[in-house]
């Protein structure tokens, strides 16, 4: 509220005179007062308005300009005065703006007073409608949405935190990275908008006042605030469900893949009330997500994206992701295997979760169930490193051989076979080359010095150097197979 | 201390100073004083610790619209009839004489009197500053009271007005006054030399001459610093007087107050608008609206040019002025005297600003 808008109301239009301090006409205006002399403490954004009449050459009309300066206060009113040039200048010089009026300063006092109440009361009344009206029962997206369009008039949306409406519609755009109270301005009106909160922005509710309603765009966002709570008790309740059947699940599928015997009949009960089958043959899948993805919020969408692709699968939160499979009553067929991959592979493109998808081979029975589920959780791994394929991995394209000359290839395995081969490739002689071509050989010095072109002796050396340097007994297939693979992995570069 | 004819524009500049603005028109009485000066008839004033104790001491002044004494020149017997007839009422002999206020007129013209009475003359008076009423001065704060009071108007007129409060003697003389001359010469009862120094201001005529000798050392149109330094005062603001009202404050008794008013100027050096409230005296002075200084410091307004006091009669728009400080005499900043002079004794809403 600004003192101009005050001057403007039609008393004081007519019987208000601005008598000096014109470069303060926009200082804010908060209050107004009134008081019997020229002696009172004003405080800040007060408009005082002196009742009783006062001589114009008070010499406390001054010291009341300079209490208003000092203490912030927005304008003097004076009944019935002429003050002297003395003060006029004073009120110029300290642009507190000094008032006079031949009306009566009462009335003029509280047709200001119920100016400044109005938006107090229009915003009391929006706030107890709105309580009223959303109560305190859980409201999904869409019914507070039909509530506030009718309460305010307006369009009103709420958004997901990409923006994107879960009900409702606004044409304006809600700034998603300042997660605070907005306000912007249109071409002709005012987009307001209230984050909902959880840790940060999980939904936006905004409101688009157009023509008259703008003029209301201070008295909307507590309203918004409450119905943003209502949302937020909503999100948490949901929440709540989600995670505790999240866990559950995550549980027994946990369960499922420890399971080295055949299912006791608790842990068949529990997974007939979840809905699985451990009979028939399974196809896994594994989705890998990365660490900021929330997926416990998004199982739904995973869901989606699948059934929307014609692929019934039993889909849990587990480890970075989430682990599914595809249960068939019969061993199916090489086609129906790659129909299933081709629809998971779109799938998975759907999706647009910067994740990884890995599929498994067909399995039969709880055991099967588990090798299924390892094998997509390998190909997924693998997967995060392939571009290539869009980040899918299916095993049955691979054979086991090729997933384990992949394995070489990834990220975490290059360093650590580079760790493992370093001390070889510090010393002097081809002892890198030496020890793969060894270990393709196996392990025949004769067939090693042919392929190297070097003395049988020579290969001899350095096979003890090479056992001697890393430490390892070459007999021993463990090692040999790490040494083989780490050796490979150098090399191929 | 004598007070020769070189002193005397030094005691001028310095009574004038201390009338406050008010005090009456120093030029009559500095003129009386120097024609006696100069015939070689220098007034000696001494300390109060220089009389014997049982010396009895008359305050004596001119009292009334001191414009009309300029108008109405004494006669001559005036003073002469008023200490005769508080001599004569209280049965006591005069010793000696002293001013009932050294601000003004006052402060040069009992001199003169006790000269051509033949009296001592104390270095004491009951105002310290210029006053506008008899029921402001010291001894009145004191609680020694002013009755009984002689006054003696140029027409002829001595009346005694021999008991009541201080009030009363303050509104029967205003109501002589009013009904006669427009001035009279005015005497208290004698009060001894001994017990001056718990009623009295004393050493305020040595003091109003010391001041008077600085300012005029200090020259015409003295910088800031040296006019402070000068007046052992403040410098509150020095510009242009921009306005100057008056109207009448308000009355007691049915009678119209006095005259009050206001003046304004900008300061020129940041623009700070200074504004002086006055009666008989400048009383309050507000900068920018807050009070900066109150009675009982003494404000004085000096025309920027001559250094010349301007009282408050005289003050007028468009005159380039040094509005002033002065310190108040100590025995007003005793809080059991301080609201017989502090600004609401003057009507005006409004703590002593700058006390110590």
């Amino acid at each position: 509220m600004s003192l101009r808008r005050v001057l403007a109301l039609p008393g004081w239009a007519a019987h208000v005179r601005l008598l000096a301090g014109a470069a303060g006409l926009d200082r804010p205006l908060a209050t107004v007062q009134a008081t019997l002399d020229a002696s009172r403490a004003p405080e800040a954004g007060e408009l005082t308005v002196v009742v009783r009449p006062v001589a114009g050459t008070d010499w406390r009309i001054d010291a009341l300009l300079r209490r208003c300066a000092d203490a912030g206060a927005t304008a003097v009113l004076l009944p019935a005065a002429a003050p002297l040039t003395a003060s006029r200048l004073l009120a110029d010089r300290l642009a507190v703006p000094l008032l006079g009026t031949d009306a009566s300063p009462l009335d003029l006092l509280v047709e200001a007073r119920l100016l400044l109440a109005a938006p107090e009361l229009d915003r009391a009344d929006l706030l107890l409608a709105t309580h009223r009206a959303l109560g305190d029962r859980l409201r999904p997206p869409e019914e507070v949405v039909a509530v506030l369009r009718r309460l305010l008039r307006s369009p009103v949306a709420v958004l997901d935190d990409r923006g994107v409406p879960l009900a409702g519609e606004v044409t304006g755009r809600v700034r998603l990275d300042e997660p605070v109270p907005q306000r912007t301005e249109l071409d002709d009106g005012v987009l307001v908008a209230h984050p909902v909160l959880l840790q940060r922005p999980a939904l936006w509710l905004a409101a688009e006042l157009r023509g008259t309603e703008a003029a209301r765009a201070d008295v909307v966002p507590p309203a918004l605030a409450v119905a943003a709570g209502v949302l937020q008790r909503w999100l948490l309740a949901n929440r709540l469900e989600l995670e505790r059947d999240a866990r559950s699940r995550t549980a027994l599928l946990g369960d499922l893949l420890r399971l080295d015997t055949e299912p006791g009949a608790d842990l068949r009960r529990r997974v007939a009330d979840a809905g699985w089958r451990l009979g028939g043959w399974h196809v896994g899948l594994h989705i890998g997500a990365p660490a900021a993805v929330d997926t416990v919020a998004r199982t739904q969408d995973v869901v989606r994206a699948l059934r929307a692709e014609d692929v019934e699968a039993v889909v849990v939160e587990h480890g970075d992701g989430w682990t599914g499979w595809v249960t068939f009553d019969h061993e199916p067929t090489a086609a129906r295997v790659r129909s299933l991959a081709t629809r998971l592979q779109a799938a998975h493109r759907t999706l647009r979760l910067g994740a990884h998808m890995g599929v498994g081979r067909p399995h039969a029975r709880p055991d099967g169930l588990a090798a299924t589920v390892a094998e997509a959780r390998d190909a997924a791994r693998l997967a995060a490193t392939r571009p290539e394929t869009g980040h899918f991995l299916h095993v049955d394209q691979l054979g086991m051989a090729q997933l384990l000359l992949e394995w070489t290839r990834t990220d975490t395995f290059e360093p650590a076979a580079r760790a493992l081969i370093a001390p070889l490739l510090d010393a002097p002689g081809d002892l890198v080359r030496t020890l793969a071509a060894y270990l393709d050989a196996e392990s025949s010095l004769a067939e090693t010095a042919t392929v190297l072109g070097v003395h049988r002796n020579t290969v001899a050396a350095r096979v003890a150097r090479i056992s001697q340097l890393l430490g390892v007994d070459l007999s021993r297939p463990d090692e040999r197979l790490a040494l083989h693979l780490a050796s490979r992995a150098v090399t191929l570069e | 201390m004598r007070i020769t004819a070189g002193d005397v524009a030094a005691l001028e500049r310095g009574v004038a100073l201390l009338g406050s603005g008010g005090g009456g028109d120093t030029v009559t009485a500095a003129v009386l004083l120097r024609r006696l000066t100069e015939g070689g008839r220098e007034p000696e004033v001494s300390a109060i610790g220089e009389l014997a104790p049982d010396a009895r001491v008359v305050p004596v002044g001119v009292v009334g619209a001191t414009a009309a004494f300029t108008e109405k020149l004494p006669g001559g017997d005036e003073f002469a009839a008023a200490v005769a007839a508080v001599e004569r009422w209280t049965g006591e002999r005069a010793d000696a004489l002293m001013s009932i206020e050294i601000g003004g007129l006052n402060g040069l013209l009992p001199l003169v009197v006790a000269e051509q009475l033949g009296l001592a003359y104390a270095d004491a008076d009951l105002s310290g500053r210029g006053l506008p009423r008899l029921d402001q001065f010291s001894v009145a704060a004191t609680g020694r009271g002013i009755a009984p009071a002689a006054l003696a108007e140029p027409g002829g007129q001595v009346v005694v007005l021999a008991a009541g409060s201080d009030a009363v003697i303050e509104r029967g003389t205003r109501a002589f006054l009013a009904g006669s001359g427009g001035w009279a010469a005015f005497a208290l009862a004698p009060l001894p030399a001994g017990e001056l120094a718990a009623c009295a201001v004393p050493g305020t005529t040595s003091g109003a001459l010391a001041l008077g000798r600085r300012v005029l050392a200090a020259g015409e149109s003295p910088g800031r610093a040296a006019l402070e330094a000068a007046l052992a005062g403040s410098v509150l603001a020095r510009g242009r007087v921009l306005e100057v009202t008056r109207h009448v404050g308000p009355g007691q008794h049915g009678s119209p107050g006095f005259g009050r008013g206001s003046v304004t100027l900008a300061d020129h050096r940041d623009g700070a608008l200074l504004r002086l409230e006055m009666e008989n005296e400048y009383l309050l002075a507000l900068r920018d609206g807050a009070p900066v200084a109150s009675t009982p410091d003494v404000l004085s307004v000096l025309d920027h040019r001559t250094g010349v006091p301007v009282s408050c009669d005289a003050i007028r728009a468009g005159v380039e002025v040094d509005v002033v400080r002065l310190a108040a005499a100590p025995f007003w900043t005793d809080p059991r005297w301080l609201p017989v002079v502090r600004p609401r004794a003057y009507g005006i809403d409004c703590d002593p600003v700058g006390l110590p």
